[in-house]
């Protein structure tokens, strides 16, 4: 597998040449704990500088796309869930968007409360792996064990609304398939009034360590152009300075009427867009999220989950995408159906897939260290990559 | 807004043939001609649309159609544009009988990652592009898996490729005992796809 390219200075003694230093390819991948999942990245260095990286995908690909084309609609809903499996709710919540915009079904107001309460939960959740794990790849362990505690509440929460831990199918076409009790929204309540301060010790514990800083800011610099022309969405584009966040730029469910705010990077710390910036927007949405939660708690009302779908879902004939803000990026639908029972064709519009196309980019002139820190930063989850 | 970029797109780009195609149901799209995709690209590009979302084909009996869903981030737009090429010969992995159509990875980068992916599954061979090789499936994979009339192959690398006793029919069986036992096939809940279809289950629709 490893190609030597001729570099160019060679170190002479007299017409002698005494030191030759090859470009050394290095697999990172499959099997390796900083790349979150079964991502394999071709480096080529020279000495300890990166050169070059390649990303190799499709060690979880399953065809998803194929699959929706043998699955009635409610049928595909598990399977969504298998995709960005540390976001499974807002994975479902897009789809189930996409098929009540062409059905035109109408929601009730409770389910699209319990939407946004369990979608912005997952966002915490999901964020908190990213914590996690990224502090583990900066040499920081205790974060992991403060995160993981935090979302196994969550998850705890998720598990008795839905019967599972990480693949719900829980938000179903035209609804929310079981409610939730006043108990579990006091739950709820508790858990963001103990989290908020918490979360806040956090920050102070590692965003503001200087080791921590040291190794994320200035590194993996991305540019607002480079952004865009990349197609990068989500905390990205927001760690580069774009105030984008689908929420607020195209209002899905309830979010028209909630007041919160879009995190943007600064630089704080050291460049626009870089891997501090990165973590910067991550932590401050989860307080985002919870000024949400917090919303959603006073506002929710009494009534049915469930709208009126019928029994056998035939999507009249017509094409639609469909966008919804998922922790990790724009998440989009693209269905087109012929008005069978399942859909003639269903692409998934993946944000991680943008994402590991920047690693080319992001990756030349950095440390193999810094790598690590890049590839964390953009959080990636293969499952979603793959589809 | 498709009319009016139909229409500006037929005097930026004469060879484009650019159409609106309205839809009462869900999003409408701008057909283009697949010879001048790149000038149709650039030129919306000039027009604002600064992010590629996505590339993706659909493959009809007669001809792949392919979608790319563009946006403008400034005046908050979406723009489906899609253009047909026809299908050619989708079997064993030739490049050069495929269906070909420009590269818009000069325009977009975005394009890089979405056109290796669109001819990784659907077999289109995109002309100009910078390094285009299968991306999700092994570099020798047989076929393009997204097509309709795509059969998996028998083997790969001399392993078999779903071996009978990995395919798992329990969920089938499960269906079908349930269906039996209940004696009533509209009260199963019908997330499988069972090879014995009751008719009367296809027709019922609508019900609650």
């Amino acid at each position: 597998m490893s190609t030597h390219h001729e570099p160019e200075d060679k170190i002479m003694l007299g017409d002698q040449e005494i030191l030759k230093s090859d470009l050394l390819t290095l697999n990172m991948g499959p099997q390796h704990p900083a790349t979150h999942g079964v991502l394999r990245v071709e480096i080529k260095t020279d000495s300890e500088i990166v050169v070059d990286a390649i990303p190799h995908l499709g060690y979880l690909h399953r065809c998803f796309e194929k699959h929706a084309e043998n699955l009635d609609y409610r049928g595909i809903i598990p399977f969504v869930d298998r995709m960005d499996y540390l976001a499974a709710m807002s994975m479902e919540w897009g789809y189930a968007l996409t098929m009540e915009k062409m059905l035109g079904t109408e929601v009730p107001k409770r389910a699209e409360y319990i939407r946004v309460l369990v979608a912005e939960l997952q966002r915490i959740a999901s964020h908190l792996v990213y914590f996690g794990t990224y502090g583990i790849d900066m040499g920081a362990f205790t974060t992991f064990l403060y995160c993981f505690q935090d979302r196994e509440e969550i998850l705890r929460l998720f598990e008795e609304l839905s019967g599972a831990r990480m693949l719900y199918n829980y938000i179903w076409i035209g609804g929310v398939w079981n409610d939730i009790n006043d108990d579990q929204l006091t739950r709820v309540k508790n858990f963001v009034d103990r989290f908020e301060p918490e979360l806040l010790k956090y920050h102070s514990l590692v965003g503001q360590n200087k080791i921590f800083i040291e190794r994320t800011a200035h590194v993996g610099v991305l540019s607002k152009e480079q952004c865009l022309d990349f197609g990068a969405t989500g905390p990205i584009l927001r760690g580069s300075g774009v105030e984008w966040d689908l929420r607020k730029n195209r209002p899905y469910g309830m979010y028209e009427k909630i007041d919160f705010d879009v995190v943007v990077g600064k630089g704080e710390k050291g460049t626009v867009g870089d891997c501090w910036d990165r973590y910067y927007v991550r932590i401050f949405e989860m307080f985002e999220s919870i000024k949400i939660i917090r919303q959603v708690l006073d506002g929710i009302e009494e009534g049915p989950v469930m709208g009126k779908v019928p029994k056998i879902i035939k999507v009249p004939a017509g094409e639609i995408y469909m966008r919804t803000e998922c922790p990790r990026g724009e998440l989009g639908y693209h269905l087109i159906s012929d008005g069978g029972k399942t859909p003639y064709r269903l692409k998934v519009k993946s944000s991680c897939f943008t994402h590991v196309s920047m690693l080319p980019i992001i990756a030349p002139g950095q440390m193999v260290a810094d790598l690590v820190a890049s590839i964390g930063s953009i959080d990636i989850v293969l499952g979603e990559v793959d589809r | 807004m498709h009319n009016e970029t139909a229409l500006k797109l037929s005097t930026l780009v004469s060879s484009s043939n650019a159409k609106a195609v309205m839809a009462t149901l869900g999003d409408s799209n701008v057909t283009v001609d697949s010879g001048s995709i790149l000038e149709v690209c650039r030129a919306l590009k000039s027009e604002g649309y600064n992010v590629l979302q996505c590339i993706t084909a659909t493959d009809y009996a007669d001809r792949i159609e392919i979608t790319y869903v563009l946006a403008d981030f400034t005046k908050n737009l979406e723009l489906l544009l899609k253009t047909n090429v026809p299908r050619g010969d989708g079997n064993g992995n030739n490049k050069d009988t495929l269906p070909k159509i420009n590269s818009v990875a000069s325009v977009w980068r975005a394009a890089d990652f979405q056109e290796r992916e669109a001819y990784d599954m659907m077999g289109i061979n995109f002309v100009g592009h910078p390094d285009l090789r299968r991306i999700l499936t092994p570099d020798d994979w047989q076929g393009y898996p997204l097509r309709k009339d795509y059969i998996v192959q028998e083997k790969y690398l001399d392993m078999v490729v779903n071996p009978a006793h990995k395919i798992n029919s329990a969920d089938h069986m499960f269906g079908k005992n349930l269906k039996l036992e209940i004696g009533d096939p509209k009260k199963v809940s019908a997330s499988w796809k069972s090879d014995d279809a009751d008719p009367t289950a296809e027709e019922a629709k609508d019900g609650e």
